[in-house]
């Protein structure tokens, strides 16, 4: 049997920009998906654990104020810190490109930028979600 | 008199093609100034891909310069007053206006609005509706679902240098050791007591602390200390 994949949809920083956090929640709810939504100004810590919390699959960060490279890096490392190996995270937000590749490395699997049609995250989630099946 | 302020729409910045920003800026610029806006933040066309660069914000600074110097339009107090379609648009607007004000009043005011997730439902729905809509393609926005192109030039993107922490943490490091810390005490301790007695105006307490060189954050802390802080409702 088949059970629903769990997102998380969170904004880790200071910035209060939560249009595009709360469209992609509610547009992942309506394509059938068991979305959690937290929010503005969480922290890393707080992110992780709700996720572990909440036994999600994915967790999606979203940020438009330039701390990216510090904080998506820093849910990555907590997650794999406190065993949630397969938890799968992606982020979007005012992400520069040459960001990109560096955030790649640090573990944050896909990186929506403005713009971006809501069928690409989705077509991330379905290509993903083997793997965090089982 | 309504005054009120007006900043151009951050939701309208793309990334795509990033300098056709400047126009949707320039428009949403004269179309405040039309609607008589007494104050006005202009964005700047780089903010959907970084925070924004220094030539950047001056374009954004020189938009509102030229409506204001160049255009003419600030030659007339109301240029298109008497407009049929303009003010039937107004009376729409107000009529709209006076529907959501008659319902928050039965909700028991703006605050109670709020902590019921009201107010943010009837944005969001908004916001979802309009982003459906691009994606859809029945809303055009020119360089995202329209006029695309395939390879876009690199924009130059502000890099804020990272040694700036480390320099602004030392010197918050030494304004603590160097300044009097009895005084700035003192001066918290002032703000935390008036903070306690709704009669009291915070403003001349918090500008005592600034000058016993309390911190943003220290003088926050107090505040934050008494009145708790702000906590979401989440709607979706």
């Amino acid at each position: 049997m088949s059970r629903k994949i769990r997102i998380l949809i969170s904004k880790p920083g200071l910035d209060g920009h939560d249009r595009g956090a709360k469209y992609i929640a509610r547009a992942l709810k309506d394509a059938g998906y068991e979305v959690i939504y937290m929010g503005i100004r969480q922290s890393p810590e707080a992110i992780v654990k709700t996720a572990i919390q909440e036994d999600v699959d994915f967790v999606g960060l979203s940020l438009l104020s330039g701390a990216h490279n510090e904080l998506f890096p820093e849910v990555v490392r907590l997650l794999r810190e406190q065993g949630a190996n397969d938890v799968i995270v992606f982020g979007g937000g005012v992400i520069p490109q040459e960001d990109i590749s560096f955030l790649k490395e640090q573990g944050i699997e896909a990186i929506f930028t403005p713009g971006t049609p809501i069928q690409k995250v989705i077509e991330f989630i379905e290509t993903n979600k083997e793997r965090v099946l089982h | 008199m309504l005054r009120f302020h007006t900043q151009t729409g951050g939701s309208t910045l793309t990334a795509q093609q990033p300098d056709n920003n400047i126009v949707r800026v320039t428009i949403q610029t004269l179309a405040a100034v039309l609607g008589g806006t007494q104050s006005l933040h202009t964005n700047s066309r780089d903010e959907a891909l970084g925070l924004p660069t220094e030539d950047s914000v001056r374009i954004a600074l020189r938009t509102q310069q030229i409506v204001a110097y160049e255009s003419g339009v600030t030659n007339t107090v109301d240029p298109l007053a008497g407009s049929y379609f303009i003010e039937n648009l107004t009376d729409k607007i107000e009529e709209e206006v006076s529907k959501y004000l008659n319902k928050i009043e039965t909700m028991g005011g703006m605050v109670q609005a709020i902590e019921n997730g009201y107010v943010q439902k009837e944005i969001q729905d908004a916001a979802y509706k309009y982003q459906q809509e691009i994606e859809k393609g029945d809303r055009v926005v020119v360089g995202v679902n329209k006029f695309t192109v395939e390879q876009e030039k690199p924009k130059e993107i502000l890099r804020v240098n990272p040694r700036l922490r480390k320099v602004q943490s030392e010197k918050l490091m030494k304004l603590r050791k160097n300044r009097n810390n009895r005084e700035t005490e003192e001066a918290l301790q002032a703000l935390r007591e008036g903070a306690r007695d709704e009669s009291v105006n915070l403003m001349p307490l918090i500008l005592d602390a600034a000058k016993a060189y309390a911190t943003l954050g220290e003088i926050c802390n107090v505040l934050r200390d008494e009145f708790g802080e702000y906590r979401e409702s989440i709607v979706l």
